[in-house]
C-alpha cells in the first residue's frame, strides 16, 4: 500500500505556470487524471514519477521524495506517453531488461508473467519495430510492472488500443487495484475515465479544478449534451436511419464524417449498430469527441 | 543490471546505420596504408607516409569523427528519442548510467579507430608493430577523453553533434594551428603528445609533452564525467504534453 502526494506543487517554465499550487493525494484504488490537452496532467504525472523537479512544493511517494531519488522506481511503475520504444529489441528482450534493470531476481519468469497480463505473448518473439500502436502500448505496460510495483503511474495508456484490447487493460489495471495498489492514469476521454476510475482528479490549466468521485461531478453536467463522431461506407444512409433513434437530437455531415449530439450517451452507443444493420452500411469508426471538455470544466470551475 | 544496461547501449549503436559508416571509414586507413606500402620505393619513405597517415588522418579526423557521433549517441539519442525514460524510471545510481554508457562508447570507438590504425601501422610499417601499437594507444586515450566530453556536452545541449563537429573542426583544426597556446586545450594535442612519445615524433609533433598531454587529458576526462553524472541526476523530462 502506498500514497501519492502533493502539497503546494507548482511547476513554471521561464513565465508559463503549467501547474498551479495543486495539493492532493492519491491512495490504493484506480484514480483518473483529467483535464483537456495542455493542462498539466503530463507535468503532473512527471513531478509525480520524479521526471520533473516542483518549482515549488513537495512531491512524495509515502516518506520519500520521488525527484532525484531513483530507488523509488523500486516501488513505482511508469507508462510514459511517449511511444519510442527500443525498436530493436523484441517485446520480451524489452520487458527482460525492464525486470533485470529493475533488479528482479527471477527476472525471465516475472517477464512471462508480464507479457502474459497483457496478453502480448503471441507477439512476444517480435521486433518492437514492427508492433501496432496498441501492441507497442502494452509492451509499455508490461515494462512498467514487471517488478510488481505497488505503484503504477500511467500517462494516456489506452492510446492506440483498440475496443477489446482496451477492455482487457481496464480488467488488468481493475484487477492490480484490487490487490492494493495505487494506480493512477490520465487521460482527455471522459468516458474512458467514468468506465474505470473510483475517483479522479480534474486539472484546467494547471489548477486542480475538481476531485472526487467521477459519476457526481458527471451528473452535474447532465444539461451538456454528448457529441460522437462516426464513419461508415455510407454516412448518408446511417444518417437517415439513425434520426429515426430519439435519443439523438442532431446530425451534422461534417468533414467526411457524421458527427452526433445527443443526451443520452449509454442509448446511442446502443442504437449505432442496429441502426447500421438496418440502413445495410458498414461502419468504420465511432468515436466520443467531447471536445467541450474544457468548457465544462471552466463550467465547473466557476461554480 | 550492468550487462543489460551495457548490451542495451552496444545494441542500440551497432543498429544505427552511421556506426556501420565509420566502419568503413576506419577501413579507409588501412586500405590507404596497403596501397602506399605496396607501391612505396623505400622503407623509409613507407614508414613516414605511414606515421604522417595515422597522425593526419587517424588521430586527426578518424578519431573525433568517430567520438563525436559515438559519444553524443551513446546518451544523447536516447534523451531525444525519449527512450530514456525506460532507463530513468529505474532504480540505478545515475553515476552507474554514466559509467556503463562511457565505457560502451569507449569500447565502440576503440574499436572503430584503435583498431584500424593499429593493423595501418603495422602494415604501413612493413610488419614492425610498434608505430600501429603507439598510435593506437594514443587513440584509445583519446577516444576516452573525446567521448566522455561529447557524451557530458550530449547531456548539456540537444546540439551536442553540430557544437562537438564544430569544436573538432574549428578549434582543433583552425584555431589551434594558428595559436599554440590554444594546444593545451586541444584533445588532439593530447592524443598526439602520447603517440609522439611512444614513436619518437614520427609523424605526430604535437606540441605538447608527454607530461602535460595526460595532466590536462586526464582533468578534462574526470571534470566531463563528474558534469555528466551531475547532469544526468538532475535531466528534467517533460514529455510531449503538458
Amino acid at each position: 500500500m502506498s500514497t501519492l502526494s502533493l502539497t503546494g506543487v507548482s511547476r513554471w517554465y521561464g513565465n508559463v505556470v503549467a501547474v498551479n499550487d495543486v495539493t492532493f493525494e492519491v491512495g490504493p484504488g484506480i484514480t483518473g487524471l483529467l483535464g483537456p490537452n495542455g493542462a498539466g496532467k503530463t507535468t503532473l504525472l512527471h513531478m509525480m514519477a520524479g521526471f520533473l523537479a516542483p518549482s515549488a512544493g513537495e512531491v512524495r511517494l509515502d516518506a520519500t521524495h520521488t525527484w532525484r531519488h531513483p530507488e523509488v522506481y523500486r516501488q513505482i511503475g511508469f507508462v510514459p506517453e511517449r511511444e519510442a520504444v527500443y525498436s530493436f529489441l523484441t517485446g520480451r528482450q524489452f520487458v527482460l531488461a525492464s525486470a533485470r534493470l529493475s533488479g528482479v531476481a527471477d527476472a525471465e519468469a516475472a517477464a512471462g508473467r508480464a507479457i502474459d497480463m497483457v496478453e502480448l505473448r503471441d507477439a512476444a518473439d517480435r521486433a518492437i519495430g514492427g508492433y501496432s500502436k496498441g501492441m507497442r502500448q502494452r509492451a509499455k505496460v508490461a515494462a512498467a510492472l514487471v517488478h510488481d510495483p505497488p505503484t503504477l503511474i500511467l500517462d494516456e495508456p489506452f492510446n492506440g488500443m483498440d475496443p477489446r484490447q482496451r477492455l482487457s487493460m481496464m480488467g488488468l489495471l481493475r484487477a492490480m487495484a484490487a490487490d492494493g495498489r495505487t494506480i493512477l492514469f490520465s487521460s482527455h476521454i471522459l468516458e474512458e475515465v467514468e468506465r474505470l476510475s473510483d475517483r479522479v482528479l480534474v486539472v484546467v490549466a494547471g489548477r486542480l479544478a475538481a476531485s472526487g468521485d467521477f459519476r457526481r461531478i458527471r451528473r452535474l453536467m447532465t444539461d451538456r449534451p454528448h457529441r460522437f463522431t462516426l464513419r461508415s461506407s455510407d454516412d448518408r444512409r446511417l444518417a437517415r436511419e439513425l434520426l429515426a433513434a430519439p435519443e439523438v437530437e442532431a446530425i451534422e455531415l461534417r468533414d467526411g464524417m457524421l458527427s452526433v449530439r445527443t443526451g443520452d450517451y449509454g442509448a446511442l452507443t446502443r442504437s449505432v449498430a442496429p441502426a447500421a444493420q438496418r440502413a445495410g452500411v458498414s461502419l468504420l469508426e465511432l468515436r466520443p469527441a467531447d471536445e467541450s471538455l474544457e468548457s465544462v470544466f471552466s463550467y465547473l470551475v466557476r461554480r | 543490471m550492468i550487462s543489460t544496461l551495457a548490451s542495451l547501449t552496444f545494441r542500440a549503436m551497432l543498429n544505427r546505420r552511421r556506426t556501420l559508416l565509420l566502419g568503413l571509414l576506419g577501413g579507409v586507413i588501412v586500405v590507404v596504408a596497403v596501397v602506399y606500402r605496396l607501391s612505396a620505393s623505400a622503407d623509409a619513405e613507407a614508414l613516414d607516409f605511414t606515421g604522417r597517415l595515422l597522425a593526419n588522418f587517424g588521430v586527426a579526423v578518424l578519431l573525433p569523427l568517430v567520438a563525436v557521433i559515438v559519444g553524443t549517441a551513446a546518451l544523447g539519442s536516447e534523451l531525444d528519442d525519449g527512450t530514456i525514460v525506460y532507463l530513468l524510471a529505474k532504480p540505478i545510481p545515475r553515476p552507474v548510467i554514466v559509467f556503463v554508457k562511457l565505457a560502451v562508447a569507449w569500447l565502440v570507438s576503440a574499436l572503430l579507430v584503435s583498431l584500424p590504425i593499429l593493423l595501418a601501422g603495422v602494415i604501413g610499417s612493413g610488419g614492425d608493430p610498434g608505430l600501429g601499437i603507439g598510435y593506437g594507444l594514443a587513440a584509445l586515450l583519446g577516444a576516452l577523453e573525446y567521448t566522455a566530453v561529447f557524451l557530458a556536452l550530449s547531456l548539456v545541449t540537444s546540439r551536442a553533434l553540430v557544437i562537438g563537429l564544430a569544436y573538432v573542426v574549428v578549434w582543433e583544426g583552425v584555431v589551434a594551428g594558428l595559436f599554440a597556446g590554444t594546444r593545451i586545450v586541444s584533445i588532439r594535442q593530447h592524443a598526439l603528445a602520447v603517440a609522439d612519445a611512444l614513436t619518437g615524433e614520427s609523424g605526430a609533433a604535437s606540441e605538447l609533452d608527454l607530461r602535460t598531454g595526460l595532466l590536462v587529458g586526464g582533468i578534462v576526462t574526470i571534470a566531463a564525467i563528474v558534469l555528466a553524472v551531475r547532469r544526468l541526476s538532475t535531466v528534467e523530462l517533460r514529455g510531449e504534453t503538458g
